[in-house]
């Protein structure tokens, strides 16, 4: 038998296995001692479910409240923020590999500017700027406010509360923004693994640039993209938290807000965490399976 | 002076070319005639390919002046695509389009930098293939093929542009010896019909029939320059002597 | 030898005849790196000059003149540590503390990850999974209002424990990438030639790993800078809650914040210059 750390190797039961039981009971009485006896904590579940999803007794149906109302916004951050960084990351990765040094410039200082500062400054500042100058250009305050019934009905499904709109594209953006620049790198990696080969090949039959991308690297390199791609979609879905400190109103503001309201914060913390947790790992397995499925495909 | 009835397709004049501090090519000279078969061989390292890649701008040479069908290389890109189109390239490594068919990796180049239809295009690759004997492998992904298959299609790829001129980049190298035929077979033919070739290789044998001018090379310079007979049979310097000896007596 | 600028008389030939001189000097200019630069800085100087024309409209009143008294300040001859360099020091004392800690934490995940115990790697596996699948700041919050109640600690190690919670994971599989990186050859001729499991590791694997692992790991710091300004959701009193607070009493907004970043991107890109140089210095070596 090898002494190489592998996957596959049999595991079996040793003296570690001891240790590590007794510390990972000892630990748990420990904290279930601190919490009875001296915090006196009292799990109250009852309290916090109904901020999931409560009986209207007037309609008769079930109501997503809070929590979920929050759990909503964040997949719609997801969704429209891997849309748009994604478009962000094509565009700026592809300027990373120009030969025009004043692109590669512009889209040097964007990646290094964003990956080297703390998220939750980035989006205090940021925020700031969009908030106070962009969105007021835009006029997106009023397009919400004077918008038609159907139009207010629009929004309300694909943004959420339309008195929150101008809030809602405004953290968007931020989030849009700040992975872009990661999207940006795995797109500029997809595009740099190319064998230099094949640029030759496409260029010495005489293909111009363009078509050489179009034609022969792209193809090649979304492959190697989409990978690196799904898994910033779930690291998208991590970041979106953030801009709960700016005010939007998704999973993380909602558990804040009702962690105050019922003071039941140990039940309300371990819920939003449940929730990220399924998510994101459900998205993970999916992503691994779909990968290896097309992997295999592929052969 | 028969120069005004064959003038040459590719001329270089006092060639060089850096890589940093290293000088790969060391003010070369050479001339190759329209329908001339010119053979590079020389030791690694001694500049043969970068010569050759430098004849359609793979490099970008830093002195002295290439001339290719009229064309002058310089850092006009529209030139650049001008003379590649006109010079067909075959590499070591092949560098066929993995995500792209037989067929597709031969009509994209036609479709996208000559315009033809995909019928056209379709027509002229497959008449290719059929030249190269793998007709029937047109629908195949290059992954499917073996190497000496694979190599074929590259040269049809390249033919499909119709070049005037054909550069081989040391085409069997990265073939397992059983394949290497296959592969030269093809070139001959094509020498056969009149094609303008460039070829750098260690094959002697393929270099004696079909070689019109040996060239050898040996760190950066070309060292001397010699119809095969000559050059194989009574060589003037000591460094082709030298090199001839290690090459033949395998 | 003619070299390729003088060759007039061949260029006629080609394309260049067509081309009208003035496209020809543009197309020249296109390859500088000094034309380059200076589009660029006329680009960054436009977006600046946009900023700052959103910034007047809004009657925003720059005090960039009342920034350096909050690095530090002159009173009674006595130079004092203004909000700033403060909470810089904080920030600088959870990223020590946070690095000492993590790298421990992350070597016993990663032994216990490659361990042949069953639970020691389910419970790697475990903890490796629960940090990947959550936001940091969720984590934060959980250990804030749950963990250190529990504990009994203060917020400011609340921060680091969460921290080290959070960047042990990323350590530990940096350990586990880089031994399982060395080649496979070298543990079979370490086992062939004798040696026991402990001694194939200390004198075979780790001398050849550990180099591997050192570039990651000090990216790996440069991120846990990063990530240390979110203890400011806590009120922790570093860099970034001090640039908050600072706000709250000027407010300061812009020079504040851009003050604050500027302070974060030197330390960061600083070090990522070293990770460059390391990485180029391990590279030459081996």
């Amino acid at each position: 038998m090898s002494s190489m750390p592998s996957q596959d190797r049999k595991r079996k039961i040793s003296w570690i296995d001891f240790i590590v039981v007794a510390v990972v009971i000892g630990f748990f009485v420990f904290i279930a001692q601190r919490i009875s006896s001296v915090l006196i904590y009292k799990w109250d579940w009852s309290m916090v479910a109904p901020y999931i999803f409560y009986f209207d007794d007037d309609t008769g149906e079930w109501v997503a409240n809070l929590l979920v109302q929050g759990l909503a916004t964040t997949v719609r951050l997801a969704l429209y923020g891997i849309v748009i960084s994604a478009l962000i990351g094509v565009i700026m990765g592809f300027c990373r590999t120009v030969n025009n040094l004043f692109l590669r410039m512009v889209a040097r200082v964007y990646v290094e500017f964003i990956r080297n500062m703390p998220p939750i400054v980035f989006i205090f500042v940021f925020y700031f700027f969009i908030s106070s100058q962009i969105m007021p250009l835009l006029g997106v305050d009023d397009f919400a406010r004077n918008a038609s019934p159907a139009t207010l009905e629009l929004i309300r499904f694909f943004a959420g509360d339309p008195l929150l709109f101008s809030n809602f594209i405004s953290g968007l953006i931020c989030l849009a923004m700040f992975e872009g620049a990661y999207i940006t790198e795995i797109v500029r990696a997809g595009i740099q693994s190319i064998p230099r080969g094949q640029w030759e090949a496409a260029t010495s039959v005489g293909l111009s640039r363009f078509h050489v991308l179009r034609y022969v690297i792209l193809p090649q390199a979304v492959q190697r993209i989409v990978p690196p791609l799904a898994n910033q979609f779930i690291n998208l879905i991590k970041d979106s938290s953030i801009v709960s400190l700016i005010s939007i109103q998704e999973l993380t503001f909602m558990a804040v807000e009702v962690g105050v309201s019922t003071t039941r914060v140990f039940e309300v913390w371990i819920i939003t965490a449940v929730f990220y947790f399924v998510i994101c790992y459900g998205c993970a397995y999916t992503f691994t399976r779909m990968e290896r499925r097309m992997g295999r495909s592929r052969r | 002076m028969n120069e005004s009835v064959t003038a040459p397709v590719i001329e270089l004049s006092g060639v060089s070319k850096f890589f940093d501090q290293f000088q790969a090519l060391r003010e070369v000279d050479m001339d190759v005639r329209l329908g001339e078969k010119v053979v590079v061989c020389g030791p690694s390292g001694s500049g043969k390919s970068t010569m050759i890649r430098c004849i359609n701008r793979l490099e970008s040479h830093d002195q002295g002046r290439i001339v290719v069908d009229g064309i002058e290389l310089t850092h006009d890109m529209g030139n650049i695509l001008a003379v590649r189109r006109e010079v067909g390239m075959v590499f070591q490594q092949f560098n066929l389009f993995p995500h792209l068919t037989v067929l597709e990796n031969c009509t994209l180049a036609p479709m996208r930098a000559r315009k033809l239809s995909r019928e056209e295009a379709n027509r002229v690759a497959m008449e290719y293939l059929e030249r190269v004997q793998i007709p029937d492998q047109a629908n195949k992904y290059p992954a499917q093929l073996s190497g000496g298959q694979q190599q074929r299609v590259a040269i049809a790829r390249s033919l499909c542009m119709k070049p005037r001129i054909m550069l081989f980049d040391e085409p069997t190298s990265a073939l397992d010896p059983e394949m290497i035929k296959e592969v030269l077979d093809v070139m001959v033919e094509l020498a056969k019909e009149g094609m303008t070739m460039v070829v750098v290789t260690h094959e002697m044998g393929f270099a004696k029939t079909v070689a019109d001018k040996m060239v050898f090379m040996d760190h950066g310079e070309i060292v001397e320059v010699a119809p095969p007979q000559t050059f194989f049979n009574d060589p003037q310097s000591d460094r082709t002597k030298q090199f001839l000896s290690q090459i033949l007596s395998h | 030898m003619a070299d390729a600028g003088t060759s007039t008389a061949l260029a006629q030939r080609g394309r260049n005849a067509k081309k009208p001189p003035l496209l020809l000097l543009w197309e020249r200019s296109q390859r500088s790196p000094w034309v380059a630069s200076v589009q660029f800085a006329a680009f960054a100087a436009l977006l600046l000059w946009l900023a700052m024309l959103g910034a007047e409209q809004m009657g925003y009143l720059w005090q960039w003149y009342n920034i350096p008294q909050h690095f530090f300040r002159e009173v009674d001859g006595e130079w004092i540590m203004g909000p700033l360099v403060k909470g810089l020091l904080v920030t600088l004392q959870i990223a020590a503390w946070c690095i000492i800690l993590t790298l421990a934490a992350g070597l016993v995940t990663a032994l216990l990850r490659m361990s042949d115990s069953l639970t020691g790697s389910a419970l790697a596996t475990g903890y490796l999974e629960l940090v990947r699948n959550t936001p940091l700041l969720v984590q934060l919050y959980l250990f804030y209002f749950v963990i250190s109640p529990i504990l009994g600690v203060d917020r400011f190690w609340t921060g680091i424990i969460c921290l080290t919670f959070y960047e042990a994971t990323f350590v530990a599989e940096i350990i586990r990438a880089g031994i399982i990186s060395v080649d496979r050859g070298q543990w079979e001729a370490a086992d062939a030639g004798g040696l026991t499991r402990r001694d194939a590791y200390r004198y075979v694997i780790l001398p050849q790993a550990v180099p591997l692992m050192l570039p990651p790991l000090t990216g790996q710091i440069i991120n846990l800078i990063k990530h240390s300004a979110i203890v400011s959701v806590i009120a922790v009193t570093d860099l970034t809650t001090e640039g908050r607070n600072l706000i709250a009493d000027t407010f300061m907004s812009f020079e504040v914040w851009f003050t604050v970043a500027g302070v974060y991107l030197v330390m960061t890109v600083s070090l990522s210059f070293f990770v460059t140089w390391l990485e180029h210095k391990i590279k030459v070596r081996t």
